[in-house]
C-alpha cells in the first residue's frame, strides 16, 4: 500500500493537481480568514471553518479525479490488479495520498492560528476541535470523491460525478435543517455530513460525530474497493 | 505448462473468441497469428489474467488462473500492445515500482533492475522521464517491465508495432535472445516475424483457431512451387496431370541441343505430401527433377487462404 501512496503523492506534485488543490484551498481559507478575522476582528475560526465546510467541497474532486482515470488511460490498472497488491491496498494507497495533500494544505492554515495567538486570545481547544472536525469532514469528502472517481474512465466524468456527489451531500445538509417532515428529516439528518461537523465548530469534541465520519469513510472506501474489483470482471 | 481449454469470451452479444483450446510446453516459442480483430489480444489478456473469460479455463502449471490468479500468474510477464507506463516517472523509478508491486525484495531490487536494463538496452536512458522517450525506447521499457521477476513465461502482444525498421530488428533480436531461456508467446500480424522467432504458430481468425502447426512443417512447402525436369515437356506434363490435387499453372520447354529440360509452375496443397507424389511419379518415369523450389511465402499462403475462408 505504501508504494502506491508514495507514487501517488509524487504524482500530485509532478503534475499540477497537488498545487492546484493547495492553491485554491489556501486562497479560499485565506479570503475567509481575511474577511472574518482580519477585517471582521473575529478572534476564533468558527466563521472561517463554517463557510469553508460549505464551499470547500468544490475543490476536493481535484484530489481524486486522476486517481483512477490516469491508470485507465495509461493501461496500468490491470498491472496493479494482477500484482501482489489487493484492491483494498490500491484504494487505500490512493485515498491516503489524496488525504495527505489535503492535510498538508490544512496544516498550512496553522499560520492563521499563530496570527490569532499573537494578536488575540483564541480558545485553542475550540480551534483544535474545529480542525479535527474539518479534517474528518475533508476525509469524508475525499472518500466520496474517491468512490465516484473509481466509477469513471476519464477526468471529465470523474469530475462531474465527484462534484455531483459532493453537491448532493452538501445540499442534503442544507435541506435537513429546514425539512421538518418526520421520516424524511431523519433520513436527511443521517446523510448530512456537513451537519455532523456543526458540533466541532461549536468547540464540542464528541465521539458520536467522530464515529459517524469514520463509518462514512469506511463505507465509501469499501464501495471504491467493490468498484475496482468489479472492473476485473470486465 | 499452459493449458487452455474451451476458452470463450463474449463482449455483450459479440463473440470475442470461441472454444479456443491449445497447450504450450515449457521453453516453446509460439506465435499467435491472425488479422486485426481476430482475437489474439483477447487470448493474451486472459492468459495474463487481465481479463476473465466468459467460459473455459486456463491453467498454468496446473493452477487455474481464475481460481488462484496471484499464484498462477506469478510466472507470467505480459507486455500489452501499448505497454503500461507511468509516463511521469523516470525509467528506473518505474522499474523500481514494478519490482515492488511484483514482490521483488528490496535487497536485490537494484541489481535485478540493472540486469534487466542491460538486457533490454535501456541503461543509457534510465534517468529519463518515460514521456520523453521515443516509441522504440518505450517498447523496450515495456519489455523490461514484463521481465521484472524473470518470469518463465513471456506474453508479448504485437511487440514491434509502430516501430521503425531499425527498432523492429533490435526488438526482434532481443526477443530471440529471450526465447532461449523463456517460454514466449508472441502475437503478430507480421508473418516474417512469426517465422523468424517462433517454432509453432497458432492462426486465429474471427475468434477461432483455424490452424495450429510447427513453422518448420509449414515451411517445407507452400502451395506454389517450381520444378525443372530433365525430359520432354509433353511426357512430364502427362505424368503431372495424373497427380490428383495438382494443377499445372504454367510450363515451358527449356531444351538445348544436348538435353531436354522443361520447367513447370505447379499449384498443389501445402506441405510435403504433394511434393513427394510429384517426385515419385517422375522418378518412376525416369524423369529426374533437377530443381524444386517453393515460390512465395507458405505461411502467407495459408494465412491469406484460411482467413479468406473464415
Amino acid at each position: 500500500m505504501f508504494i502506491v501512496f508514495k507514487k501517488e503523492v509524487s504524482t500530485f506534485f509532478s503534475t499540477p493537481f497537488g498545487f492546484i488543490f493547495m492553491g485554491i484551498f489556501l486562497l479560499l481559507s485565506g479570503i475567509m480568514f481575511f474577511t472574518y478575522n482580519l477585517l471582521g476582528g473575529g478572534g476564533d475560526m468558527n466563521g472561517l471553518f463554517g463557510l469553508l465546510s460549505n464551499i470547500s467541497f468544490m475543490v476536493f474532486p481535484i484530489l481524486t479525479i486522476k486517481l483512477f482515470a490516469d491508470e485507465r488511460k495509461a493501461g496500468t490498472e490491470p498491472l496493479l490488479l494482477t500484482s501482489r497488491l489487493s484492491p483494498l491496498q490500491i484504494v487505500l494507497g490512493k485515498y491516503l495520498a489524496a488525504v495527505f495533500v489535503f492535510v498538508a494544505s490544512l496544516a498550512a492554515t496553522i499560520v492563521y492560528v499563530i496570527i490569532l495567538k499573537i494578536y488575540g486570545f483564541p480558545d485553542l481547544k475550540a480551534i483544535a476541535a474545529s480542525y479535527i472536525g474539518f479534517l474528518l469532514l475533508g476525509m469524508a469528502f475525499t472518500a466520496v470523491s474517491t468512490f465516484t472517481s473509481s466509477l469513471a474512465d476519464n477526468y471529465v466524468t470523474a469530475a462531474i460525478a465527484s462534484f455531483g456527489g459532493l453537491v448532493g451531500f452538501v445540499l442534503i445538509g442544507v435541506f435537513s435543517r429546514s425539512v421538518q417532515t418526520p421520516v424524511i428529516s431523519d433520513i436527511l439528518s443521517a446523510l448530512a455530513i456537513t451537519r455532523q461537523y456543526d458540533s466541532f465548530i461549536k468547540g464540542v469534541f464528541s465521539l458520536g460525530p467522530i464515529f459517524y465520519f469514520i463509518g462514512f469513510i469506511v463505507i465509501f472506501i469499501t464501495l471504491s474497493v467493490f468498484s475496482l474489483e468489479r472492473r476485473r470482471f470486465n | 505448462m499452459i493449458e487452455v481449454t474451451g476458452l470463450t469470451k463474449f463482449y455483450g452479444d459479440k463473440i470475442g473468441i470461441k472454444d479456443v483450446s491449445f497447450s504450450i510446453s515449457k521453453g516453446e516459442t509460439v506465435g499467435l497469428l491472425g488479422p486485426n480483430g481476430a482475437g489474439k489480444t483477447t487470448i493474451m489478456k486472459m492468459l495474463a489474467g487481465h481479463m476473465l473469460p466468459t467460459s473455459g479455463s486456463i491453467s498454468i502449471d496446473g493452477i487455474d488462473v481464475v481460481d488462484d490468479p496471484k499464484k498462477a500468474l506469478r510466472n507470467i510477464g505480459f507486455m500489452p500492445e501499448i505497454p503500461p507506463l507511468y509516463t511521469e516517472m523516470d525509467v528506473v523509478s518505474y522499474l523500481n515500482f514494478i519490482a515492488d508491486i511484483k514482490g521483488i525484495k528490496p535487497k536485490v531490487r537494484t541489481s535485478h533492475i540493472a540486469e534487466i536494463m542491460e538486457l533490454t538496452a535501456i541503461t543509457d536512458v534510465k534517468g529519463r522521464l518515460i514521456k520523453n522517450l521515443s516509441k522504440g525506447y518505450r517498447q523496450r521499457v515495456g519489455l523490461a517491465h514484463a521481465l521484472v521477476g524473470f518470469p518463465s513465461v513471456l506474453i508479448l502482444d504485437e511487440p514491434t508495432v509502430g516501430l521503425d525498421p531499425k527498432q523492429i530488428t533490435e526488438v526482434r533480436k532481443l526477443i530471440e535472445n529471450l526465447s532461449r531461456d523463456h517460454t514466449v508467446i508472441l502475437s503478430s500480424h507480421i508473418l516474417s516475424e512469426i517465422k523468424m522467432i517462433c517454432k509453432r504458430v497458432i492462426i486465429i481468425s474471427s475468434g477461432r483457431i483455424v490452424l495450429e502447426e510447427e513453422v518448420a512443417n509449414l515451411e517445407e512447402g507452400g502451395k506454389n512451387f517450381i520444378i525443372r525436369v530433365r525430359g520432354k515437356l509433353d511426357v512430364a506434363s502427362a505424368i503431372l496431370k495424373n497427380i490428383p490435387g495438382l494443377e499445372i499453372q504454367s510450363s515451358e520447354e527449356q531444351s538445348n541441343d544436348s538435353q531436354n529440360y522443361c520447367r513447370f509452375m505447379l499449384v498443389g496443397e501445402s506441405g510435403v505430401a504433394i511434393r513427394e507424389e510429384v517426385f515419385n511419379a517422375l522418378a518412376k518415369a525416369k524423369l529426374p527433377i533437377v530443381e524444386m523450389r517453393t515460390i512465395g511465402n507458405s505461411l502467407e499462403d495459408i494465412f491469406l487462404d484460411i482467413t479468406k475462408q473464415s
